[in-house]
């Protein structure tokens, strides 16, 4: 078995057995639940052009923040509170690869949170089927293109939530500061947003130069959009994993300079 | 006809020195470690001994100097060297959620062991190690320190190492499970190398074939414990019971060793026994002639003769109160 398969099992198997993963999903769906039932409660007399399956990824997307340092401040923070992390340095496994299985298991664990938020909707078609048409839950390509863009968003939230734990050895810390890492994102893509439908434009050379570079990163919002209609956008997902990648690859530069 | 060729050693060390900032943790040690020998890594705290013991498990990197275990490089392959080392962290941490049998196939499948061979080693190291039957499905979080520490052994036999490196294996433990872990590496000995590091002088005596004593960076002494004696204690001490008296006694011993003197006297019992330590400078041979001298002496009537070797706490605070003074006197 590669030693990638042994520390998601693992991970997996961890997260299962953590009360706190339990209490954050319950908190986690019931807000959601909730709050997608007022929604849609309220639906016939709001302006939403969007498909209403966008709300609960819009839901999903603003509770990230929330969600993913309960997953993530444990990967690595409790692993080297406990010295359990040198144990584990000590087999012939790369850091890389000590990365990626355990981001892989946060990133399992906030897709199975997501896959069940999902059973709202697939209980609203099921005993209401006519309702559910109308309000198109019964479309294929809404269901695919927002499943996408929460996968996409969900692997740069939990990266950013791993890199969190490998800053620090308190959970605690390693929770908030995941919390602000990933708040402080979503900000950047509200401020880009904003200011691209915003008149006034900055002729500035250097806010335009930074605009177009961290655009293809910071346009998630516009992105739904599109992806909420079923429109795939490529360089969208082409950006996420790089994005992805980067901080995963940022989080095991970290964990070889504390070793090292 | 007996071969010249010495066996590849395990573990080759050369020149390795480390600094954290500005504090020298290794100011360039050197020793080598041959097959199925049981090393102990003596120092005060602050010594190097972890420092020296992480590096060789692949944790961390020197800055510059040599290290071998099995004849490859740490600095080039450090992740094939891995695959020959099993390693007992100091305070021995271990997941507190998982079973036994869980913790220890976790660690199998990191080490790389599959299907059948993964089942017989674990079977092998929970025999080792005792573990065997309901404790190896218990909770390790509900295990006593003595069965935790061996949770921790188990796990670094577990790949069949050539290398076992133990930090602090016996702290905390009580006689009855010291005993257990010495008498685990008395039956793998010849088999496997071990680096114990330990406060616990007596458990290393007890089980070490040499010992390596660390003081500031620096190896002060090396040897086995007859080395050490040796070489870290000049004089050899001897007690005598006996009904003579001091001067009959003195001049008995002098007429073989002159440079024997007398460090102790005192009464034993009512009927005007006497105990006298002597200390001698040449040695034990010279000791035990005395002891031929004087039991011919009938009119001494010696009944006890005991010649005291050094302990290696002895050996330890002589060969580590150099490297203290030095240290004391700049602070």
């Amino acid at each position: 078995m590669h030693p990638f398969i042994v520390i998601f099992k693992h991970e997996i198997f961890s997260l299962f057995i953590s009360s706190s993963t339990y209490i954050a999903s319950f908190y986690f769906l019931t807000l959601i639940g909730v709050g997608f039932h007022f929604f849609l409660e309220s639906f016939a007399y709001t302006d939403w052009i969007l498909p209403p399956l966008s709300s609960l990824v819009i839901g999903l997307f603003f509770g990230a923040p929330a969600l993913v340092p309960f997953l993530t401040m444990r990967s690595f923070a409790e692993e080297r509170k406990l010295g359990t992390l040198e144990t584990l340095l000590t087999t012939p496994i790369d850091y890389g690869v000590l990365v990626l299985g355990k981001w892989s298991a946060c990133f399992f664990f906030f897709t199975k949170i997501c896959a069940l938020a999902f059973i709202y909707p697939l209980i609203l078609l099921y005993l209401y089927p006519d309702q559910g048409f109308n309000l198109g839950f019964s479309s294929v390509h809404y269901w695919f293109g927002c499943s996408l863009y929460l996968l996409l968003y969900g692997a740069s939230f939990t990266a950013i939530g791993v890199f969190a734990s490998v800053m620090t050895k308190n959970q605690m810390v390693a929770g908030m500061l995941s919390f602000t890492l990933i708040t402080l994102y979503i900000s950047l893509m509200a401020l880009s947003s904003s200011a691209k439908h915003s008149i006034a434009i900055n002729t500035k050379p250097i806010y335009q130069f930074l605009e177009q570079s961290l655009a293809p990163f910071t346009n998630g919002f516009d992105k739904l959009e599109q992806f909420s209609v079923g429109f795939i956008d490529l360089s969208t997902i082409f950006h996420q994993i790089i994005f992805t990648m980067f901080v995963l690859i940022l989080s095991s530069i970290q964990l070889n300079r504390l070793n090292k | 006809m007996k071969s010249d060729i010495k066996p590849l050693p395990i573990v080759e060390v050369l020149n390795l020195k480390k600094k954290y900032g500005n504090i020298k943790a290794l100011k360039g040690i050197s020793f080598s470690i041959g097959k199925g020998e049981i090393v102990g890594f003596l120092g005060p705290n602050g010594a190097g001994k972890s420092t020296t013991l992480r590096i060789l498990s692949g944790l961390i990197n020197a800055d510059s100097g040599e290290a071998k275990v099995c004849g490859v490089d740490l600095a080039e392959e450090e992740g094939l060297v891995k695959h020959h080392i099993g390693y007992l962290p100091e305070n021995n941490p271990l997941p507190e959620d998982l079973r036994v049998i869980e913790y220890l196939n976790f660690r199998s499948r990191l080490k790389g062991l599959r299907g059948s061979r993964l089942k017989e080693r674990t079977k092998i190291v929970l025999e080792i190690c005792d573990l065997e039957r309901k404790v190896s499905e218990r909770k390790i979080g509900n295990l006593s320190k003595g069965f935790k520490q061996r949770v921790g052994i188990a796990d670094a036999l577990l790949a069949e190492p050539r290398l076992v490196i133990l930090d602090e294996p016996t702290i905390g433990l009580d006689p009855h499970q010291s005993a257990i872990t010495r008498k685990m590496m008395e039956r793998l000995k010849g088999e496997i190398t071990f680096l114990i590091s330990s406060h616990i002088l007596s458990e290393v005596e007890a089980c070490c074939d040499r010992m390596i004593i660390l003081s500031h960076g620096q190896i002060v002494a090396e040897g086995t414990l007859h080395d050490l004696q040796k070489t870290f204690v000049d004089k050899t001490i001897f007690e005598i019971v006996t009904k003579g008296n001091k001067i009959e006694v003195q001049r008995k011993i002098r007429e073989i060793d002159i440079t024997c003197e007398l460090i102790l006297d005192d009464l034993v019992d009512v009927n005007g026994k006497r105990r006298f330590s002597f200390s001698t400078l040449n040695g034990e041979k010279s000791a035990e002639k005395i002891i031929r001298h004087l039991f011919n002496a009938k009119e001494l009537n010696v009944s006890e003769f005991h010649i005291s070797r050094p302990d290696l706490e002895t050996i330890f605070l002589r060969a580590t109160k150099k490297n203290w003074e030095e240290k004391t006197l700049i602070e």
